[in-house]
């Protein structure tokens, strides 16, 4: 189940980066980057794009598809052909997106181009030629290919490279024990930190009721632990977490037995877990089988810290809105509040009057409107 | 010493961090801090001729900026083969930065180029014994890249000899290389299935997902290989890479659909059932089971995959929390998730329609996803729910996208026609949309309309219809709104239903026509009026209406008069379907009103007339007109059996000739001894082998040959009498196995510790121990907060 390649195209759908694509003609590529510019050409809005598109071929034996995925102004595409599942080709093109931050810090296309090689040798490390993803855990892959920094810049620049990196690197490669933890890592004092981040979602219908909302948290973790540590982290209440998913490195059969976190970390920056909060869902799980509509909606329900009221009209040539937003937190004040309204397709300009110290602004090229606030009062 | 050296880098680059940091804040209006990449990328011509010169060169710099720059060029999709000679050169270049570039520009060019290849091969052969995995890895890469059928059992035998190799990823690579060469030349066949037995024997969990790899490329029918190897890779699925669990889970579910007897379920009464599955197959699911919780979304939906295609029906249930997470991922996962989603609840609904409320749509989803969750949210309407997705459908009528607005006008309709009892609230919906001004509403509200009053009336039952709003009633208001209803088709099925249902007897005298409702005969003059500028669709059914009204009503002068004129403009008509259709129609009418065929001073039609044929009686003409259509049919839902869960062809719609096909289960399935081995009768034996690739490495890194691994559980921090076996639970058990992981930690810090070294490194369980529960205290701080917000 493989995936065909890799293509990096920048904001005018130029391809920075490339993968071989040594089985295919070398229309291959070019077939699927103009396939993802017609689709681009076509749709409404950006998310208006289909993720997976139909790409016909001449060989009506070898249709394909095209998966993209969107990051910071570029666009990550992988052709798959053969009934591949896409999902296989998106959880790898994120993969790869990560693996360009932790090297790269912000993915750009200048910044690509800077580090043509490292991205080179990153691709050639990463996907094998036939298409099966070889090593993405990243502190494998920094012992393997060096991470650009301007100690090995000057090095090289001096003309010395041959004794900085390579020689120690070289050795160090695959010979960790843990496919996801360095070997040797040593510091001088010890330590790992986590965060926690919580982002609610919630869908409110036009009257203002609450339809669903969800908690989505996330745990990342900044490990700087030396040698092997075997962590081992207890949560009070960890039936708050449904449906969590996991790093690789937890002990699964740990966690469903004790509910508690044991494990390896790897070195640096890592997504320990992601989870749903769920207040409801600790007592006895309903069973199975049997409807359960209003349970559903009980458990899934999360209050949203604010209402929100909005009133439109809209006229021949405009319209007008009027949105109110209050505080429901007594205690607390909401800061950095930042609301988006979508003004629709053929919008050209917005004036609106906000209060509480508030901004807003127009972006014409999303017909969006952003109203923000440092603080929101309580 | 290394370890000096080791912390010296360490910090020497983290100077470098930071340095690089600072410089590159107070440099970036002359671009500094971007360093020499973007000149070498932007290479000019005259520099391109200096390559071949560079790359000629003694110095390892020259040489590395050569090959920069030809990578640069690569990426910017320019031929730069014909540098190729000069490259190949450089193969043994000691320097190993420049190497991997080098290796790089070979993947890509071998190919092209073969003849040049082939003078390189020594070299590659020799890297194959190199003391670094990367570059036997690499080396073997290369080699196998070349595709020259000559030298096909060369890379056989380099195969094998990194089949064998003590670094899990050259074992991984050479599983990799195998299905080149057996594209490259099939005669290799038998060689290439040996070495793979021997892969399949890998004890590493890190080089199986490949291994499954290569059998699915080379030899997907000989599941017989796999019997004795069965159990220990269910065992050791947990462990493997989370791309190799996607292949081998894949492998491993077509193994037990051609190889296990099929589960069944047998009632024995109480509503209890008695459950009949194999237990190996038992021993895949729940080996599988824990990585539900894996965070890549491509093995949550492998293990769906097995779930679905291999559990009980009762067991189906799991697949459903873990594919609802993969909908708050990102968009395009979202999208994906939701096509399989739906896949899996045309066949069984009642999965996720408890969770209706998660697939509510968003103004900011795309138009796909809109699409997929309104046909997802029509499938679940049921008697507990309609209410709240009526609800929900009524407010996505008013959505911008058209698409959407649509799919919520047809879900009423659904639902209408599933519960009875939303009839009312769906007519009221539905006759409110007509006077909407989006024509898409009021479009799909008629269409919606009609279908409903069709079959309400077919099948004469209009118990659920209220007295305000029989079937007749809604199509009079229709009728009376025709001159509003624009859209082509909308109109057309407005003044067909006008047509079909213009009948009536109850009026009797009062009606202005006889035997017709008193709002007909206006409809055909509003069309007949505007015939001219009607789309052909309304045309065609205007002649229609005209023919049935004249008809049911053959001696009303000005009725016959108004058909007249319909008929007579249908016939000089530019579309041909309309001229025949009005031939057609005037010929049935014959008999009912022989005016419509004889007009005087045409002597062709009088001609028509002594043509004779059948003339057919009122009655007759009747039937034909009126009962000649057969009831609406439901619109489409399809079900492919060939359609697969986790296939492109899902989602594309399109046949995607792949050759993931999913057998039906065997009746018998074959005998459980085959996948019996030595491995199973003790069955702790195979704890340290799944785990013997760690251990081994381990002793490597430590430098002291630790053959025998004890295994403790992970809390005691005593080593057990060596020999003894103490864990008795499942190969799953990971403890276990992480447990000798720590154990050989240990004993490398303390070893490490004994040598002497002066600094003070803190001993890694405890401290970070320590750190943890403050940690863990921030942590619970940090819910307690969150929890606030709610």
């Amino acid at each position: 189940m493989p995936i065909d390649g890799l293509i990096v195209l920048d904001s005018t759908v130029t391809p920075v980066v490339q993968t071989a694509f040594r089985r295919f003609s070398p229309a291959y590529p070019l077939l699927h980057i103009d396939a993802y510019s017609a689709a681009a050409a076509s749709a409404r809005r950006v998310q208006d794009i289909d993720p997976v598109i139909y790409v016909p071929s001449f060989d009506p034996d070898e249709p394909s598809a095209c998966c993209h995925i969107q990051h910071n102004g570029l666009t990550l595409l992988s052709p798959v052909s053969r009934d591949t599942d896409p999902l296989y080709a998106f959880a790898f093109l994120r993969t790869f997106v990560d693996i360009l931050h932790e090297y790269f810090g912000d993915v750009t296309a200048p910044a690509l181009k800077d580090h043509f090689d490292v991205v080179y040798q990153l691709l050639e490390e990463t996907l094998d030629s036939g298409g099966h993803p070889l090593t993405t855990s990243p502190n494998a892959l920094r012992d393997i290919v060096i991470p650009p920094s301007l100690l090995t810049k000057i090095l090289s620049v001096a003309g010395v490279s041959g004794l900085s990196g390579p020689s120690t690197h070289g050795m160090g490669a695959f010979a960790s024990p843990i496919p996801w933890r360095k070997a040797g890592v040593r510091y001088n004092s010890n330590e790992i930190y986590f965060d926690i981040s919580e982002t609610l979602k919630a869908t409110v219908s036009k009257s203002g009721v609450v339809v669903d909302s969800t908690v989505l948290g996330k745990i990342d973790a900044n490990s700087k632990l030396s040698g092997t540590p075997d962590l081992l982290l207890t949560l009070t209440n960890a039936q708050a977490m449904s449906n969590p998913s996991f790093h690789p490195c937890i002990r699964l059969n740990r966690f469903s037995q004790s509910k508690v976190l044991s494990f390896v970390p790897p070195d640096g920056h890592f997504t320990l877990m992601e989870y749903r909060y769920s207040p409801a869902s600790a007592q006895a799980p309903p069973p199975t089988g049997t409807p359960l509509t209003a349970i559903a909606q009980n458990q899934s329900q999360v209050q949203v810290p604010f209402t929100l009221k909005a009133a439109m009209a809209v006229s021949e040539h405009g319209g007008t809105f009027d949105v109110s937003i209050a505080s429901r937190l007594s205690a607390r004040a909401i800061e950095d509040f930042v609301m988006e309204l979508y003004l629709g397709e053929g919008a050209t300009g917005a004036s609106c009057t906000v209060g509480g110290g508030a901004e807003w602004g127009y972006i014409p090229a999303r017909q969006v409107c952003p109203i923000g606030s440092r603080c929101y009062g309580i | 010493m290394s370890g000096h050296l080791n912390a010296f880098t360490e910090n020497a680059s983290r100077l470098g961090m930071r340095l690089q940091e600072t410089i590159s804040e107070r440099t970036k209006d002359f671009g500094l801090g971007r360093g020499g990449g973007t000149t070498v990328f932007d290479t000019g011509d005259d520099k391109v001729k200096n390559i071949r010169a560079q790359l000629d060169s003694s110095s390892d710099r020259e040489k590395l900026d050569a090959m920069k720059r030809l990578i640069a060029m690569i990426s910017k999709g320019r031929s730069v083969s014909e540098f190729f000679a000069q490259v190949v050169k450089n193969v043994a270049v000691s320097n190993l930065e420049v190497r991997k570039l080098v290796y790089i520009y070979l993947l890509r060019y071998a190919e092209a180029e073969p003849d040049l290849a082939l003078l390189s091969i020594n070299t590659f052969q020799r890297d194959l014994s190199d003391s670094s995995p990367l570059i036997r890895a690499m080396a073997l890469r290369v080699l196998s890249g070349i595709r020259v059928p000559t030298i096909g059992s060369l890379v056989v035998l380099a195969i094998k000899k990194c089949s064998s190799d003590v670094s899990p990823y050259v074992r991984k690579t050479a599983a990799l290389a195998i299905p080149k060469c057996y594209s490259l030349d099939a005669s290799h066949l038998p060689s290439l299935i040996e070495i793979l037995s021997i892969l399949l024997r890998d004890r590493s969990p890190l080089s199986i997902g490949s291994v499954a790899v290569a059998f699915e490329a080379v030899c997907p029918t000989r599941l017989d290989l796999l019997h004795p190897h069965y159990r220990r890779l269910c065992r050791v699925l947990v462990d493997v890479d989370e791309w190799g669990q996607v292949n081998l889970l894949e492998l491993l579910v077509r193994y037990a659909r051609n190889m296990l007897p099929r589960p069944s379920s047998t009632d024995i009464g109480d509503g209890k059932s008695k459950d009949d599955v194999d237990k190996d197959l038992d021993l895949l699911l729940s080996s599988a089971e824990p990585l539900f919780q894996s965070r890549n979304p491509a093995v949550v939906l492998s293990v769906s995959r097995a779930f679905y295609y291999l559990a009980l029906p009762s067991e189906h249930h799991k697949i459903v929390q873990p594919m609802l997470r993969l909908l708050d991922g990102s968009r395009e996962i979202e999208r994906v998730a939701l096509a399989y989603i739906l896949f899996i609840s045309r066949t069984s609904p009642n999965l996720f329609s408890p969770h209706y409320i998660r697939f509510t749509i968003r103004a900011d989803d795309s138009a796909q996803v809109k699409v997929d969750k309104i046909r997802l949210l029509r499938s679940f309407v049921n008697i507990e729910n309609y209410q709240a997705l009526s609800r929900e459908f009524v407010d996505y009528a008013d959505d911008f996208d058209e698409g959407l607005a649509a799919g919520a006008v047809q879900a009423i309709g659904h639902t209408a026609r599933v519960i009875p009892e939303a009839m009312q609230h769906c007519l009221n919906a539905l006759l409110g949309f007509i006077k909407s001004r989006h024509d898409t509403v009021v479009t799909n509200a008629v269409l919606v309309l009609k279908s409903l009053v069709h079959t309400q009336l077919q099948a004469q039952s209009s118990f659920a219809f209220g007295a305000s709003s029989s079937p007749l009633t809604i199509i009079e208001r229709l009728a009376y709104r025709i001159d509003e209803i624009r859209h082509p088709q909308a109109r057309a099925c407005v003044v067909w239903l006008v047509g079909q249902y213009a009948a009536d007897a109850t009026q009797g005298d009062a009606a202005p026509v006889e035997g017709i409702t008193p709002w007909a005969p206006d409809v055909l003059r509003k069309c007949a009026k505007s015939f001219r500028d009607e789309t052909v669709a309304v045309k065609l059914q205007t002649i229609t209406l005209a023919a049935k009204l004249i008809a049911l009503s053959p001696n009303n002068r000005t009725l016959v008069l108004l058909a007249k004129y319909a008929f007579g403009l249908a016939r000089y008509d530019r579309n041909y379907d309309v001229r025949d259709r009005a031939r057609v129609l005037q010929m049935l009418l014959g008999g009912v009103v022989p005016s419509l065929v004889s007009k005087k001073g045409e002597d062709e039609e009088d001609a028509l007339e002594d043509r004779g044929g059948v003339v057919l009686r009122r009655e007759q003409v009747r039937v034909v007109l009126f009962e000649g259509k057969a009831g609406v049919a439901e619109d489409g839902e399809y079900n492919d059996d060939r359609e697969l869960l986790g296939t492109l062809t899902l989602l594309t719609g399109h046949d995607m000739r792949g050759d993931r096909i999913l057998p039906d289960w065997l009746e018998q399935g074959v005998m459980s001894s085959l996948r019996d081995t030595e491995d199973d009768t003790p069955a702790p034996h195979t704890v340290p082998a799944a785990i013997a690739h760690y251990a081994r490495a381990g002793a490597a890194a430590s430098g002291a040959a630790s053959p025998i691994v004890v295994l403790t559980p992970a809390g005691s921090s005593g080593p057990s009498p060596a020999g003894s076996i103490p864990n008795k639970a499942a190969f799953t058990d990971l403890e276990a196995f992480y447990a000798s992981e720590d154990e050989e930690s240990d004993e490398d810090e303390s070893e490490e510790e004994g040598e002497g070294s002066d600094e003070k490194v803190a001993h890694g369980t405890a401290s970070s121990e320590d750190e943890y529960s403050d940690e863990e205290e921030d942590d619970d701080d940090e819910s307690a907060l969150v929890g606030g917000h709610r």
